[in-house]
């Protein structure tokens, strides 16, 4: 079974053109979607490019989808036009301007309408639920509310709000490149990464022998564990420090490297790893966490 | 010699037992005697059929017929009012069994020790060995089974278990090509940063492997995640792979890489020359 709910074009209202003067309020769309086998956990499957990601378990059957479409942040582009319109002409060459304002001289007196569809499809087959946007439409925030036991796999790049996700114990990957991940009353397993923003996790519980991993190049990783958790960690930070109130047990790392190439006129060396292994309540899961720049926090739940 | 005498010598003779006089004597008499020399012929003609008859077997019947006979006479004793224990008879029966003279007693235990510790010993060795190879196959065959189920586990849905595949091929020792053709693979296709990360961690230990150098080198120019363009940057810094110099120069040349990935990079080819 194939459902798909195609939301392009349906919000071409034409009240939309009345509301363009009033510029802070938002379009929205919205959208309910079911699984083909409700009994079985489904899959979300959401990639953004230009927004942020929410996800939230609730006691429900359905996904539901809220996209709040956010006004058209200008480009840079926009902005050298707008720019070249209100007499500051440096930053163009001659031909390009005489182009635009041959444009603006064409639609003297007239306003653009914003017919413009959305770009957002859904669709649904064998319990995967795929959200996705079609790039360079407008900044989008989406809400989606998933059955609790639902895994996600989000993906969300070139933005500052990242992605938050709440009360879901399926399987999560995420990744984003600038915006922050925040996951609270998850269970796992997580694998999250994030190029510029911070990765924090609260675990409700965890999820015994499937490995996580989340790694993180600027910002910190800042996890939350459980009292009784039985974790082995195995932490890497390049340039940061690592905290914990857990007792942890930590062992030296057994990654080391012996060359001897004195014999082929190399010269000698011994390297570690720069791992910390570190065992809590005698070890259990594997948690990898890994950043460059960043800190690592692993807490006690209170 | 005489008839007499020869004719108790016969079956010395035939046997071949004689010294070498009376042999000579017995020859000389044979020689000139053809009675003898006729009974001698049919005589050892018996004995050469006497060797060929086979071995008479006793049959299964004789066995109980012994065990009865057996019970009868310890009845006929029991009557007979000699009461004879039953231990006793056992230990009188072994008795029977054991050489009368002392020397020859030793002999027999002698014999007997070192029999058994003969059979011990060769019985030892057998199994030991056999556990030795037992060990060996099982380890071989954790190892294999390690191997298929890390390759199998890469090719998993789920990221986590992708993660399981990479760890579990790490612990593989002597990894064959499989596991480091998959392992690279993960490396290049793998739609997880985390899992791409754990394979750069997992190749780092099969560096000696000669396609593990080459397969890292060029994976350098197909990253698109700085993580996992900075980790493989490290590792190939880390293990002086000198052909890396050329990746990182190309890498350099690309305005849409991370600044930060970048930094590194420059820092790794001044470390590399």
């Amino acid at each position: 079974m194939k459902t798909i709910v195609r939301l392009a074009g349906i919000i071409v209202l034409l009240w939309a053109v009345g509301m363009a003067d009033t510029a802070q309020q938002s379009q929205t769309d919205h959208a309910v979607v079911s699984f083909t086998n409700p009994a079985k956990p489904g899959t979300v499957e959401v990639d953004v490019n230009e927004g942020s990601i929410t996800v939230r378990g609730y006691e429900g059957k359905d996904v539901i989808i809220d996209a709040r479409w956010r006004e058209r942040a200008l480009t840079q582009e926009r902005r050298e036009i707008e720019a070249a319109l209100t007499g500051v002409e440096e930053e163009l060459d001659k031909e390009e301007l005489a182009k635009i304002k041959a444009q603006a001289e064409k639609a003297r007196g007239m306003r653009m309408l914003a017919v413009e569809s959305m770009g957002l499809t859904i669709e649904e087959e064998d319990n995967v639920i795929q959200v996705s946007v079609e790039e360079g439409k407008r900044a989008v925030d989406l809400i989606i509310q998933v059955p609790f036991s639902t895994s996600l796999q989000l993906s969300c790049r070139d933005d500052e709000r990242g992605v938050t996700v709440e009360r879901v114990n399926g399987e999560i990957e995420v990744d984003t490149s600038d915006g922050p991940i925040t996951l609270t009353n998850v269970s796992g397993p997580v694998v999250a990464d994030s190029s510029e923003g911070e990765i924090k996790v609260v675990f409700g519980k965890i999820t015994p022998g499937k490995p996580m991993s989340l790694s993180a190049m600027d910002g910190d990783i800042d996890i939350t564990l459980p009292l009784d958790v039985k974790a082995s960690l195995k932490m890497k930070t390049d340039e940061g420090q690592i905290f914990t109130d857990f007792d942890v047990q930590l062992t030296p790392s057994q990654q080391k490297r012996e060359e001897d190439e004195r014999k082929e006129g190399g010269g000698y060396r011994v390297t570690y790893e720069k791992v910390t292994l570190g065992l809590i309540n005698g070890g259990g899961t594997e948690i990898q966490l890994t950043t460059y720049e960043g800190n690592i926090y692993v807490r006690k739940a209170k | 010699m005489n008839c007499e005498r020869m004719k108790e010598l016969m079956a010395d003779y035939l046997a071949g037992e004689l010294e070498e006089k009376t042999l000579a004597e017995a020859r000389a008499h044979l020689a000139g005697c053809s009675v003898c020399r006729e009974e001698l012929e049919s005589l050892s003609a018996i004995w050469t059929k006497l060797g060929v008859l086979p071995k008479e077997q006793p049959s299964a019947a004789l066995r109980s017929r012994f065990y009865d006979m057996l019970e009868a006479y310890k009845e006929g004793l029991e009557r007979g009012g000699i009461a004879a224990r039953p231990l006793q008879s056992l230990s009188s029966w072994l008795s029977r069994l054991m050489p009368r003279r002392p020397a020859y007693q030793l002999a027999l235990a002698f014999v007997l020790i070192i029999a058994g510790l003969g059979s011990g010993y060769l019985l030892n060795v057998r199994s030991r060995s056999a556990a030795q190879i037992e060990v060996a196959a099982l380890g071989q065959e954790i190892n294999e089974m390690r191997r298929t189920v890390a390759v199998s586990l890469l090719k998993q849905a789920s990221p986590s278990e992708r993660l399981m595949g990479v760890s579990w091929s790490s612990r593989v020792d002597r990894p064959g090509d499989e596991i480091i053709t998959a392992l690279l693979e993960t490396l290049d296709h793998d739609s997880n940063v985390n899992v791409r990360l754990a394979a750069v961690d997992a190749l780092y230990l099969f560096y000696g492997h000669p396609e593990v150098k080459d397969g890292l080198v060029r994976s350098l120019a197909g990253q698109t995640s700085p993580l996992v363009q900075l980790a493989l940057i490290d590792l190939l810094v880390g293990i002086r792979e000198r052909r890396a110099a050329e990746a990182l120069e190309r890498l350099i040349q690309d305005e849409k890489l991370n600044p930060k990935v970048k930094k590194r990079a420059e820092l790794g080819l001044v470390q590399l020359s």
